[in-house]
């Protein structure tokens, strides 16, 4: 039985997971924040949520060289 | 015989494709991240995308399950024939029925019961049958779920705002997700048709080597490529409606967050499989991660009514995939006129069933209600709406 294997799977499913939702989370937060009217949010909420986007993007893009198969052939 | 293997083989890679469009597309449709035509033509061309992209064909038909190769039996074509029309059968019931449930596992439980009724128990490999089928069907779902659950609690908690001094709900702003899910989704289907349309090309192949047209060892031709790619794409598109209202609404009711969360999980899970070296069904992680999902939102419950008739549509999958297929392969020894009858037979019972469905009709306009939050609340963008307050604080 491959139970490494297993486990590999899901620790690489959890790992993965929890990071592109919790990055992406703060992101939508951060815009949020930024684009409160009263309280003015300090300056650099808004280019941080971008920043958050970006890592998601990344990882999006990682996702992309794991399925096409001409990458790491 | 060849040609009606191969004809089989397109259209069970045509309900591959339209079973599987509920995988990557019911979250978001039903959160009215993407609109249900625009999301099934998008996995329809991700799938189409996905098929040309991946074209390096397995080199068995079962990947193990059954002793094939050069000390095991020989699949014949009548054997493919026997199995895949135990699969579409079971393909189109659980369509029917708006049940999710692994294609492949059905093409495995098909081959078997044609394996058994053709060639013997001797040739199944029953601890291969665990380890591909069993097990990965127990923990794909307990996985993909917890996963989920998880992501969803940690998504809601990360974007819940409340004024800091009254303690009150401020305005959660938590649409963004929306176009998170487009992304998400879209790296679910082209995941989907690099996997599924490879599996009938395989076949095809396979069935051509052992028919003596093409060189063993050789990799499909450019039309079967081709073939293939079309028949997921046009099943994507035609889009499973029913069981993108299971999966879109059947078992939760989903929000943005919500979704973004269960499709992360999904894909994270299908991408760690296929790269970690174990396998688990699309189809049975994305049921799994919807109810992980409907699990961590609060003031949501998850049917498990629903879910239980899903896992029982999956403990048959293998028997009941199984039998047709026996049944199949023992027509087909008969001799010619044995296949024709289980071809007519075949097409008879899919005609049925389409005509069944016709009764009760679930298309992309009622397949999953949508609540249109985003255009019955528009919020102002920031600079309109703090122009607004400073005129109205000058004319006061």
């Amino acid at each position: 039985m491959k139970w490494l294997e297993l486990l590999s799977v899901a620790g690489a499913t959890l790992l993965s997971a929890v990071t592109v939702v919790v990055l992406y989370a703060f992101g939508v937060r951060l815009t949020a924040i930024a684009g409160d009217i009263r309280n003015s949010p300090a300056s650099w909420t808004r280019p941080l949520a971008y920043t958050c986007f970006a890592v998601c993007g990344f990882a999006i893009l990682f996702g992309l060289y794991l399925i096409i198969p001409y990458f790491h052939n | 015989m060849v040609a009606l293997v191969i004809s089989l083989a397109l259209f069970f890679d045509f309900t591959n494709g339209f079973h599987d469009t509920a995988n990557a597309m019911a979250t978001p449709i039903a959160t009215g991240a993407i609109k249900p035509k625009t999301a099934v033509a998008l996995a329809a061309v991700l799938n189409l995308v996905g098929a040309f992209l991946s074209t390096e064909v397995a080199k068995t038909v079962s990947g193990g399950i059954i002793k094939e190769g050069a000390d095991g039996v020989q699949i014949t074509p009548d054997i493919i024939f026997a199995g895949l029309m135990g699969a579409i059968l079971w393909n189109m019931i659980t369509w029917l029925k708006g049940l999710p449930s692994s294609s492949s596992h059905a093409l495995f439980g098909g081959l078997i019961g044609a394996a058994i009724a053709g060639i013997g128990i001797h040739s199944v490999n029953f601890e291969s049958i665990l380890q591909k089928v069993i097990l990965p069907a127990v923990f794909a779902p307990v996985i993909a779920g917890g996963v989920a659950y998880l992501c969803t609690r940690l998504a809601y908690a990360l974007t819940s705002r409340h004024d800091p001094e009254t303690g009150d709900k401020l305005t959660q702003k938590r649409g963004g997700f929306r176009t998170g899910q487009v992304f998400t989704s879209s790296l679910v289907a082209l995941a989907h048709g690099t996997n599924d349309a490879q599996k009938t090309m395989g076949i095809i192949t396979l069935v051509l080597i052992s028919a003596g047209t093409q060189p063993a060892g050789s990799g499909p031709q450019w039309w079967v490529i081709t073939a293939c790619a079309l028949a997921i794409a046009v099943g994507t598109y035609a889009g499973g409606w029913r069981i993108i209202r299971t999966m879109g609404a059947g078992l939760t009711e989903v929000k943005p967050a919500q979704g973004f969360a269960a499709e992360t999980s999904t894909a994270s899970a299908i991408l760690a499989s296929s790269h970690l070296g174990f396998a688990l069904s699309t189809t049975q992680v994305a049921s799994g991660s919807v109810i992980g999902s409907g699990m961590g939102r609060r003031g949501t419950t998850v049917r498990w009514g629903m879910a239980g008739r899903i896992a029982l549509g999956w403990l048959f999958t293998l028997p009941a995939a199984g039998i047709v297929g026996a049944l199949t392969a023992l027509l087909v020894q008969t001799g010619v006129a044995g296949v024709v009858i289980a071809a007519v037979a075949g097409t008879a019972a899919v005609a049925y069933m389409f005509v069944h469905s016709r009764k009760s009709h679930v298309g992309h306009n009622n397949a999953v209600q949508i609540e249109e939050v985003g255009q019955a609340v528009q919020f102002r963008k920031k600079k309109s709406a703090a122009k607004a307050i400073k005129n109205g604080s000058a004319k006061r």
